[in-house]
């Protein structure tokens, strides 16, 4: 009898564990998926503290691209909101919320501390309840922890705020290397040096950024590495070196050269050995962007009289035109999921935006973006949202379905942005 | 049938007016070039104003045989450092006013053997920042193979490609946009 009990105890015991760590799994690319309403009311804590820290979870939701932040005029409680109580959950279903976010910001000496839950207004079932210290001048790594938390463990999806994006950042008449979290926090310029500093690549492992500079009066190919912070060259040949792009090993590098005339498309070893010739004829050739199954190569041509998009397969060398619509179609990216090339597109109207494609030429779509003309766009590393240059010469960031243009800089002077790859 | 022959022979006098007019047209063109430029040995020859060139126009009207020595030369390196030749949109083409700068400037080099040229390729700020990179370095190349051409060693003529980077006018209209797609060409050296 004994027996029969404890064995239904255990049962009992493991179905619930299995019931609290289930994950919410979410088919975003599905027709008819709508994002999730999120009730944030004002965290309760010190002012400026609670407000920015507020405003930094408020960015990370919308960015996310799967919640939809309602509004705090619309709550009938808008705070501050320090702990979830259950009783007031029907305040937000009211207002259609899915899940509650409830936090409370406080400091101790020079650490910031932000404990913070997440509930499912309808079930009242707590989805995340932790507490997470920073620096206080930098609590945006909390908030990062948070929604990575959230992200990975609720929904099965990638910790996107653990990554970065690399860009330039004008400055008077220098354009230098600046990096930010992709939300935007904690921006650092990390190379300048006066001239011009154009076109940052990442490293497939997030450790190197491959950069052009007008260090000794020509563009030329630079390497940095980030954790020793030196910078060896990688290629100064006569013309231009420009448009650097990792291979999917990460061990080769693409780039733009005019040695042989007009500019072509090569690949050469890290150390600058192996240089290989890939594109050939008299066209322009610049832009290359390497799927990461290691088979094809999307570049910009000009070869049927106007920049083009097209795929290269590495193996045969064959190449395929991939854009039809428009007369300038450039800078084009593989997705990290390499089912979709991303571009900047010229329309009829003279303007410029950011248009995705799959590899085979299908399912071609325009991104509305800021609107004001976008260009070089950069996938972030699960492959769901895209970083551009926008019109006002901040980077934004959109998503697949283009519902969305959240600026994650500010002031302007902003181009060419990269987005790096998960940062372990 | 007789509305018919009358309607061809009109058509055939018409034909036969025009033909005669195109003619005496064709006749008529080769006079005026010959006269616009005069390139006497020694002197540095100045481009006649041309639509769409900056220029330092006080020098067109300088004749020949002006010995002011050592300020001729310095208005000859000023007017061959302030003289651009511009492109269309997209385009790395020379132009017939391109081409006639570019013989100027042809000119200057063989008369100061020991001056070499840097050529820098510029764009407008329509179009993409690496496309733009190629397209300068298109537009400073096509100048400098037009250089060689008209015989001026390979050693002396170099090029470096500035993209859309660094435009003289910040405009953004097609005004400012016409000024920014350029060559530019700088004296390096004695």
């Amino acid at each position: 009898m004994r027996r029969f009990f404890a064995l239904i105890f255990v049962i009992f015991i493991i179905s619930d564990i299995h019931v609290h760590a289930q994950q919410i799994h979410i088919d975003i690319e599905a027709s008819g998926f709508r994002k999730m309403k999120v009730a944030m009311p004002t965290y309760a804590g010190p002012g400026d503290m609670a407000g920015s820290v507020w405003a930094m979870c408020a960015r990370d939701l919308q960015l996310s691209g799967i919640f939809d932040l309602i509004s705090p005029q619309s709550y009938v409680n808008p705070g501050p909101l320090g702990e979830v109580q259950q009783g007031s959950l029907k305040d937000f279903s009211l207002i259609g919320s899915d899940y509650v976010i409830a936090a409370t910001v406080s400091k101790q000496d020079t650490t910031g501390i932000f404990k913070v839950q997440m509930v499912d207004v309808s079930t009242g079932q707590v989805i995340e309840s932790a507490t997470y210290t920073s620096g206080e001048q930098t609590m945006y790594m909390a908030v990062h922890a948070f929604m990575d938390h959230v992200l990975r463990n609720k929904f099965g999806l990638d910790p996107i705020f653990s990554s970065k994006i690399a860009c330039i950042k004008k400055d008077k008449t220098a354009k230098q290397l600046h990096v930010i979290w992709c939300d935007g926090t904690g921006g650092n310029t990390i190379r300048g040096g006066g001239s011009l500093v154009l076109s940052p690549a990442w490293s497939r492992d997030g450790k190197k950024i491959a950069f052009v500079s007008y260090w000794k009066n020509n563009p030329d190919l630079y390497l940095l590495d980030l954790a020793t912070n030196n910078v060896k060259q990688l290629s100064a040949q006569k013309g231009i070196n420009t448009s650097p792009a990792f291979d999917a090993s990460g061990g080769r590098i693409g780039l733009t050269l005019s040695i042989d005339g007009s500019p072509k498309i090569y690949i050469m070893n890290l150390d600058g050995s192996g240089r290989t010739k890939l594109t050939t004829g008299w066209a322009t050739d610049t832009s290359p962007s390497f799927s990461i199954n290691g088979k094809s190569m999307a570049y910009c041509s000009s070869r049927s009289g106007n920049p083009q998009i097209f795929i290269m397969d590495l193996a045969t060398k064959n190449v395929q035109r991939l854009t039809y619509e428009g007369k300038y179609n450039s800078e084009p990216t593989f997705s990290p999921r390499g089912d979709l090339v991303a571009f900047s597109y010229r329309a009829k109207n003279e303007k410029f935006y950011i248009a995705t494609i799959k590899p085979d030429g299908s399912n071609f779509r325009v991104l509305p973006g800021s609107g004001l003309g976008d260009e070089s766009p950069s996938f972030s590393p699960d492959g769901r949202l895209i970083a551009f240059a926008g019109g006002d010469g901040n980077i934004h960031i959109t998503d697949l379905m283009g519902t969305m243009s959240v600026p994650v800089t500010s002031g302007g002077g902003f181009s060419e942005p990269a987005w790096s790859p998960l940062m372990k | 049938m007789k509305r018919i022959i009358r309607i061809a022979y009109t058509i055939i006098i018409l034909c036969a007016i025009l033909f005669v007019m195109g003619c005496a047209k064709k006749t008529l063109e080769p006079v005026t070039p010959e006269v616009s430029k005069p390139h006497p040995p020694g002197q540095t020859g100045m481009p006649a104003e041309q639509p769409g060139m900056k220029m330092d126009t006080s020098e067109a009207s300088q004749g020949a045989g002006a010995a002011s020595g050592k300020s001729t030369i310095e208005k000859a390196r000023t007017a061959f450092e302030k003289t651009d030749i511009y492109f269309e949109f997209d385009s790395f083409e020379l132009t017939p006013e391109a081409r006639k700068a570019l013989a100027d400037k042809a000119a200057f080099l063989n008369s100061h053997p020991k001056i070499k040229t840097r050529i820098e390729g510029h764009c407008d700020e329509r179009g993409t920042a690496a496309y733009n990179l190629a397209l300068g370095e298109r537009r400073a190349k096509a100048a400098q193979d037009y250089l060689v051409f008209l015989g001026i060693g390979s050693e002396r003529v170099s090029t470096v490609s500035y993209g859309e980077e660094k435009p003289v006018d910040p405009g953004h209209n097609e005004t400012a946009w016409a000024k920014n797609r350029r060559a530019h060409f700088d004296i390096l050296g004695e």
